[in-house]
C-alpha cells in the first residue's frame, strides 16, 4: 500500500506534507521548492504546466492559464482554456478537474521526493466550505487519484502544529487569511487534544480581492495620467493584476512601492506606459472596509465559543495575506492582545494536514482532534404565528459549531387534516427563511395515514459523518420507516466510478504526454529554431533556455520584418539584451527580459488592429 | 442507554477539570474515525454534564413547539413573500412544505 499525505489545496499556493517518525515535513519539488503555485495552463506548445511554469506564462498568455481556480469549488464554472498558441482550440474544465491537475501535480512531487507511490491523503478546505466545496474537492482527490481520507478546516490543521507552552488548556483564536478565503476559529488546546470551539468566516474574501482592489486603482491612475482607459483585453488586465500583487506584497515591508509596466496602452503611435508610486496607506485605505468584515467574524466565533476576548491565550495568524501590517495591527487593537507570527505560516496548514493523515494511517502521532460543522442543518417547516400558520421556516436540527460526527432528531408533525404526504426540504445556513440558505436535496414521504392536523408525528433524524455526508432518515411514530436520503451536495453530482475511471484516464493522458514537467531545451538545440544573428548563441550552448522564450524568440524576428521605425529598434535593443544575458548566464535577467518581450510583442502586435 | 456521568465513567461530584479529563480520555479510547457512535455518545455526554441541564433523551422526544419565538423582522420578510406568492394557493404552499 502507498503513502498518506497531507495537502494543502489553496487559491494561490498549494503544498503536500507527509509524517515521518512523528515528525511532519513538507515535500519539495525537484528544485528544492515547498510551495506549489495553485496554476494551471496550458504552453505554447500545448504542454500542460502546473505550478511555477503556469504562473510564469500567466501574464502573457491568460487565455492559456487559470489560477485561483479554488474560488469555483463547487459550481459548474466552466474555464476555457486554448490549448496552444498555434491554433483556436479550446478545452473547458470544472473547477473540479482543474483542481485534480494541481491535485496530481502535488501527488507526482510527493511519489519523487518519496520515491514511492502515495495513495492516500488528507486534504484541507477553509473552515467555512460549504457541503459543495468540499465534496467538489473530494472528487478533485479522487480524479488525481487520491484516497481522500479526511477533509479537514484549514485552521484547524494548522492548530494541530502549535507546540503548546504547557499542560494547561489554552483558548487560542486562529485567524487565516489566505489568497481567497477568510476563516476564523476558536480552538481549546490541552496536551494532544485540538478542540475546535467555533469556526466562521468568508470563503469569497482573501488576498485576491487585494489584489483587484489594486488592480482598479492602478488603472485609474493610468487614466488620471493619459486620459484614457487602460484597454480591457485580458493581457493588459492580467499584467496589472500582476503588477498589483507585487505592489501589495512589496508594501507589507516597505512603506511605497514603485510600479512600472511598458507598454500598458497606446495613444495614436505613442506607446503609454504605467509610472507610479503607491504608498502604504493608499493601499491601506482599499483594504481597510475588507478587513473590517474579519473583525466582524471574529466577533461571531468568539460569542458561539461563549468566550470574550480576554479569555484568549493566544492569537495565531495563519495564510500569506497576514504578512500584511494593517492585518496584524486591527487584530491587534481589535482583540487588545498582539497575535504571534506563526511558526511557518505558509506550511503550517499542509504540516497540520500530514499530522492528521498520521493519524488515520495509524502512525504514531499523538494528535486529536475535535471538529465542528460551520453552517447550520435543518430542513423547511411551518411555524405558527400571529398571522396564522407560516410555511417555509429555517427548522435547524444541526446547529452551527456542532460537533462532527453528529447525529440529531426533531419531531415535525402534519399542519393539515388528512395531510398524507409531506415534502422535506433540506438546507444549510443561517437564514430563518429557509430558502434563503443553501439547498442540499429533499425528498417526499407519501402514504402517511389519514388524521387530523398535529396528530402525525414525524421524527427527521440528520446523521452527519466525520467526512461531511449528511444521511437525512425520517420515521414516521409508530409506523416505522419511511425514508432516507443520502445528501451529498448541492453543486456537482457524485461521479459514476464509469465516470470516475474516465476523467483517471484523461488526466493520466494529459500528464503522460510528456506535458508536466517543462522539457527545457538546450540552447544548442534552440538554435536551429532562432537562426538570427541578433543573437550570439555559440557562447552559451550550457544554458537551458525555456522553450516559452525560443518561440518568443522566433516571433520577435518575424516582428523585427513588420514592423517600423522606432519600435525595430526598441525591439533589437531588447534581442541585443537577452543574447547578452544569455551570454553572461544572468538566469534571473533573462527571466525579466523575457517577461519585457512578451510584453512588447503584445503591444506591438496589437495594438493598430 | 448509560447517564452521561456513567458515558464518561465519572462520579456525580466530578469537578469540571475531572469531567474535561474523563472526556479526553474516552475520546482517545474512541477516535472518531474509527468509533463513530460511541464518540457521539462520549460528546454527547460531556455537552449534557457542561451545560449542567437535561439528559440529551430529554430533547429528542421533545415535540418541537410551533409557536416558536420569532424575530419580528422575519416574520415581516415573510409576509412579504407570502403575499407577493399569492398566485400560489395558500393549499398548494401548505402541501408543499411542511
Ligand atoms: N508578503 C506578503 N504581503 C501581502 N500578501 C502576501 C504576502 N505574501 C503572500 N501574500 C498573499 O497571500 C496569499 C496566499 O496566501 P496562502 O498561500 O496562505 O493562501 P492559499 O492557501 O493559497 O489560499 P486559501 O487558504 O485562501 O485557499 C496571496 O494572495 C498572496 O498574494
Amino acid at each position: 500500500m502507498g503513502r498518506t499525505v497531507g495537502i494543502d489545496l489553496g487559491t494561490t499556493n498549494s503544498e503536500v506534507a507527509i509524517v515521518e517518525n512523528g515528525q511532519a515535513r513538507v515535500l519539495p519539488g525537484e528544485e528544492g521548492d515547498l510551495i506549489l503555485p495553485s496554476c494551471v495552463g496550458f504552453s505554447d506548445t500545448g504542454k500542460l504546466l502546473v505550478g511555477r511554469d503556469a504562473l510564469r506564462q500567466y501574464a502573457a498568455a491568460p487565455d492559456r492559464t487559470v489560477r485561483s481556480i479554488k474560488r469555483w469549488m463547487g459550481t459548474d464554472h466552466k474555464t476555457t482554456l486554448r490549448i496552444d498558441s498555434a491554433s483556436d482550440e479550446t478545452r473547458e474544465y470544472l473547477p473540479h478537474e482543474i483542481s485534480a491537475m494541481i491535485l496530481r501535480a502535488l501527488k507526482q512531487r510527493a511519489e519523487t521526493a518519496l520515491g514511492e507511490e502515495v495513495t492516500q491523503a488528507v486534504i484541507t478546505v477553509p473552515a467555512y466550505f460549504t457541503d459543495a466545496q468540499r465534496q467538489a474537492t473530494k472528487t478533485a482527490g479522487e480524479i488525481a487519484g487520491l484516497e481522500v481520507l479526511q477533509i479537514i478546516n484549514e485552521p484547524t490543521a494548522a492548530a494541530l502544529t502549535y507546540d503548546l507552552r504547557s499542560d494547561e488548556t489554552e483558548q487560542v483564536l486562529v485567524y487565516d487569511l489566505g489568497g481567497g478565503t477568510f476563516d476564523v476559529s476558536v480552538v481549546e488546546i490541552t496536551g494532544e487534544v485540538t478542540e475546535v470551539l467555533a469556526s466562521h468566516g468568508n470563503n469569497q474574501l482573501g488576498g485576491d480581492d487585494f489584489d483587484r482592489r489594486l488592480q482598479l486603482h492602478l488603472a485609474e491612475r493610468f487614466r488620471q495620467a493619459h486620459g484614457i482607459d487602460v484597454p480591457e483585453d485580458a493581457v493588459t488586465q492580467a499584467r496589472l493584476l500582476r503588477a498589483a500583487e507585487q505592489v501589495k506584497i512589496t508594501l507589507s515591508t516597505h512603506g511605497f512601492a514603485p510600479v512600472r509596466e511598458a507598454f500598458l496602452g497606446s495613444k495614436g503611435n505613442t506607446a503609454l506606459h504605467l509610472e507610479a508610486e503607491i504608498s502604504r496607506s493608499d493601499f491601506e485605505e482599499l483594504l481597510r472596509p475588507l478587513l473590517e468584515e474579519t473583525l466582524e467574524a471574529i466577533d461571531r466565533a468568539l460569542a458561539d465559543a461563549e468566550l470574550d476576548p480576554e479569555d484568549l491565550d493566544r492569537i495565531i495568524l495563519v495564510g500569506g495575506s497576514t504578512r500584511i501590517p494593517l492585518v496584524q495591527q486591527m487584530v491587534e487593537e481589535h482583540l487588545d492582545q498582539a497575535p504571534v507570527d506563526g511558526v511557518q505560516p505558509d506550511l503550517c496548514v499542509a504540516l497540520g494536514a500530514a499530522l492528521q493523515a498520521g493519524v488515520l494511517a495509524g502512525e504514531e502521532v499523538e494528535s486529536i482532534l475535535v471538529d465542528v460543522i460551520p453552517h447550520s442543518l435543518g430542513i423547511s417547516a411551518a411555524v405558527s404565528t400571529p398571522m396564522g400558520i407560516m410555511p417555509g421556516f429555517f427548522s435547524v436540527i444541526i446547529p452551527r459549531n456542532s460537533v462532527v460526527p453528529v447525529s440529531r432528531s426533531e419531531i415535525y408533525s402534519t399542519m393539515s387534516d388528512r395531510q398524507t404526504a409531506v415534502e422535506i426540504e433540506i438546507f444549510q445556513g443561517e437564514n430563518e427563511i429557509a430558502e434563503e440558505n443553501v439547498p442540499l436535496g429533499s425528498y417526499k414521504v407519501e402514504g402517511l395515514p389519514p388524521g387530523a392536523a398535529g396528530s402525525i408525528q414525524i421524527e427527521v433524524h440528520f446523521d452527519f459523518d466525520i467526512n461531511g455526508i449528511l444521511t437525512v432518515t425520517t420515521t414516521e411514530k409508530g409506523k416505522g420507516q419511511q425514508g432516507t436520503l443520502v445528501v451529498n451536495h448541492g453543486g456537482i453530482e457524485r461521479l459514476s466510478s464509469h465516470e470516475l475511471k474516465q476523467a483517471r484516464a484523461d488526466l493520466d493522458a494529459l500528464f503522460q504526454d510528456g506535458l508536466f514537467q517543462p522539457d527545457e531545451t538546450l540552447l544548442s538545440s534552440a538554435a536551429s529554431d532562432v537562426e538570427d544573428d541578433s543573437i550570439d548563441v555559440e557562447t552559451s550552448e550550457t544554458i537551458p533556455i525555456a522553450p516559452e522564450l525560443v518561440a518568443l524568440l522566433t516571433r520577435a524576428r518575424q516582428a523585427l520584418d513588420t514592423l517600423e521605425g522606432e519600435q525595430v529598434e526598441e525591439l533589437q535593443d531588447l534581442l541585443d539584451d537577452i543574447a547578452e544575458a544569455i551570454a553572461d548566464s544572468e538566469t534571473e535577467l533573462i527571466a525579466n527580459l523575457q517577461e519585457e518581450l512578451a510584453d512588447f510583442l503584445y503591444y506591438a502586435t496589437t495594438q493598430d488592429s | 442507554m448509560l447517564s452521561p456521568y456513567d458515558r464518561l465513567a465519572i462520579p456525580l461530584t466530578a469537578t469540571p477539570a475531572e469531567v474535561k479529563a474523563a472526556y479526553h480520555a474516552k475520546l482517545r479510547e474512541f477516535p472518531a474515525h474509527l468509533h463513530p457512535e460511541e464518540f457521539k455518545e462520549v460528546r454527547a455526554a460531556y455537552e449534557t454534564i457542561r451545560k449542567g441541564g437535561a439528559s440529551a433523551d430529554d430533547f429528542f422526544f421533545l415535540v418541537r413547539p410551533l409557536d416558536a419565538k420569532l424575530d419580528p423582522s422575519a416574520v415581516e420578510a415573510l409576509r412579504q413573500r407570502a403575499i407577493a406568492q399569492l398566485q400560489v394557493s395558500w393549499e398548494e404552499m401548505i402541501r408543499e412544505t411542511f
